[in-house]
């Protein structure tokens, strides 16, 4: 079963094109991360599958359907976007912010129905933010606002979470914090989550599927244990990685590594 | 699972209600000290007493036919140009977006300007062409900025729709200028006080002329709360949660200048409002729409009714137009603002 088909899409800027003929698929109800060097186009894939850029040939399939064919608000039934720079404007509380997660389902100018409170209870708690609830997102640390952010896209109610860089600008515990959460999501409920992470041990260890990219074209895709192997890594990130085993997932992670002579 | 609100929302809920309701009563309490400034004394009592319909004809003729209308007139510019500075930072994500900054307020003079030297008001002046007339120049203007500040890719940045916003008032202003220096003494005493903004429309003709515009605007813009409060988040995550942001964006800012046109029509040159009012209201109740909205125009009211009925009062018997009263309460306003902005 797959979430997404990207089908030879191409994406770019006027006379520079990032990806060019790309084709991959994204399985359904796994945990996906694309992976590259800087600048590679992994956010711009990113985009494209969440309809934020649209492909300048080739075309996005979910559920059958091209993505830019479906309504926004449909597809934002479907599929909630955390992007990689959010930021509240400010006097907004956490609960406030949550509940604008029910805005596809909303129809027009209605406030909050018996069935939004729930979803945006359910999205509070699970992501351990109902003591904070009330609270102005601006009194929150990093972390914390980090997990409010994907409490509204938990409250959005979708099959699908797509994330850019979710960790970037947290420290080691928050990190795998926010991980741990995303595969609860992802083992508990079935969700498909697609994402970007820098760090490569991450990505081994929390994904079921990886995308290796460079320079706007795919490298490799699989399982963490058949994408993450010293020649791979020497072909996309152009270092020498001293590879063993992760005691807690058993996929491969990165010791150390040095640049590629 | 408690499904419903929580006792911590239903208090925000009732302090919420508490601030509109002190609003309102504050307006009440500026409205009824605005009746008796000016140069006939009324004391309160014969205002209430006139208002009942038992004072006397020059009474009723001072309230009705001079005061009253202001005073209307007073509010309801300040709840349209609040409310436009309101969705102008709701969909630019800019604290400092102000229709008067921005240059919108000063486009829509320009064109109302050259109309009232063509056509003097002393003529059989067709009042209900002023909105109109305002929001085409307002729209022009809004239209200009949008251009300019406009970088494919990029979208509008908040700092350079400011910079193009206060580059192209500057611009206008500076048309408008030379166009008065080449009206007559009489134009130009008329237009010079209409460009400060004295509520310069004080008949029943205006309010009839503003009034429509500003309920149809008002309620419009107070049912797109929601998608304020999504387009607010900026773009991605307003994309995200299925807003379409283009088309959106494109209506408010429509709605927004339709708010000031129509506003400074009848109000002339005011300044700030847009800025301070909006500001204000979320400092009360925090930035849903929902209840920022109706907040921010009654703090707008309750400025440039207040800001008017000094006006009419500090140097009697001339008058101060509202406008320079704003702006003495706005410009420093603005510039602690600007200068919070840095961090």
């Amino acid at each position: 079963m797959t979430a997404f088909n990207v089908d030879r899409v191409a994406v770019g800027y006027s006379n520079s094109l990032i990806i060019d003929e790309l084709s991959v698929s994204i399985p359904k109800g796994e945990i996906t991360t694309i992976i590259g060097p800087n600048g590679c186009g992994k956010s711009t894939l990113l985009k494209t599958i969440s309809r934020i850029l649209r492909a300048k040939n080739g075309s996005v399939i979910l559920d059958g359907h091209d993505i830019h064919r479906l309504g926004t608000k449909e597809v934002a039934k479907k599929m909630a976007i955390l992007p990689q720079t959010a930021e509240a404007p400010g006097g907004l509380t956490v609960f406030e912010l949550v509940s604008y997660g029910r805005f596809p389902h909303q129809k027009g100018f209605v406030s909050l129905k018996k069935e939004d409170y729930t979803y945006i209870h359910w999205a509070l708690d699970v992501t351990g933010l109902m003591a904070f609830k009330d609270r102005p997102i601006e009194a929150l640390s990093g972390g914390q606002r980090q997990r409010v952010w994907i409490a509204m896209a938990l409250a959005q109610d979708t099959e699908i979470l797509i994330l850019d860089e979710p960790t970037t600008y947290l420290d080691m515990a928050h990190q795998l914090d926010i991980l741990l959460l995303l595969q609860k999501l992802n083992r508990e409920e079935g969700r498909t989550i697609v994402m970007v992470l820098h760090d490569l041990n991450h990505a081994s260890r929390f994904s079921d599927y990886l995308i290796a990219m460079k320079e706007g074209a795919l490298i490799t895709e699989g399982k963490p244990e058949k994408v993450m192997t010293c020649s791979n890594l020497q072909r996309v990130f152009q270092i020498d990685a001293n590879l063993m085993t992760c005691p807690f997932s058993a996929n491969p992670i990165c010791l150390s590594y040095q640049l590629c002579q | 699972m408690k499904l419903s609100m929580t006792q911590a929302q239903r208090k925000v809920r009732t302090k919420n209600l508490w601030v509109l309701t002190s609003l309102v009563i504050l307006i009440v309490i500026v409205f009824m000290i605005s009746m008796n400034t000016g140069y006939i004394k009324l004391s309160p009592l014969e205002v209430v007493r006139t208002l009942f319909g038992l004072g006397t004809a020059q009474q009723a003729l001072v309230l009705f036919d001079f005061r009253l209308p202001r005073i209307v007139l007073s509010i309801l510019v300040g709840m349209g140009l609040a409310v436009s500075g309101c969705v102008l930072q709701g969909v630019t994500r800019n604290a400092l977006a102000d229709p008067g900054i921005l240059g919108i307020n000063a486009g829509a003079g320009l064109v109302v300007m050259l109309f009232i030297s063509f056509f003097p008001s002393t003529t059989d002046t067709p009042v209900f062409m002023l909105p109109i007339l305002a929001f085409t120049g307002a729209g022009a203007t809004a239209a200009i900025i949008y251009v300019l500040s406009y970088k494919r890719h990029e979208g509008i940045s908040p700092i350079r729709l400011l910079l193009t916003g206060i580059a192209v008032a500057a611009g206008i202003s500076s048309a408008t200028i030379i166009l008065t220096l080449r009206l007559s003494p009489e134009n130009y005493q008329f237009v010079a006080t209409w460009l400060a903004g004295s509520i310069w429309g004080s008949n029943w003709k205006f309010v009839l002329s503003l009034l429509p515009w500003l309920i149809v605007l008002l309620l419009f813009v107070y049912l797109k709360a929601n998608v304020l409060n999504v387009l607010n988040l900026g773009d991605l995550t307003a994309i995200g949660l299925g807003a379409s942001i283009e088309k959106e964006r494109r209506i408010l800012l429509a709605a927004a200048v339709g708010l000031a046109g129509a506003s400074v029509s009848v109000s002339g040159g005011i300044g700030f409002v847009g800025l301070v009012g909006p500001h204000l209201a979320r400092q009360l109740v925090g930035a849903r729409h929902q209840v920022l909205i109706p907040t921010a125009a009654l703090t707008g009211a309750l400025l440039v009714l207040v800001a008017d009925t000094i006006g009419r009062w500090i140097l009697q018997p001339s008058e101060i137009p509202a406008g320079i009263v704003v702006a003495i309460i706005g410009a420093p306003y603005f510039l602690y603002l600007l200068s919070r902005l840095q961090d």
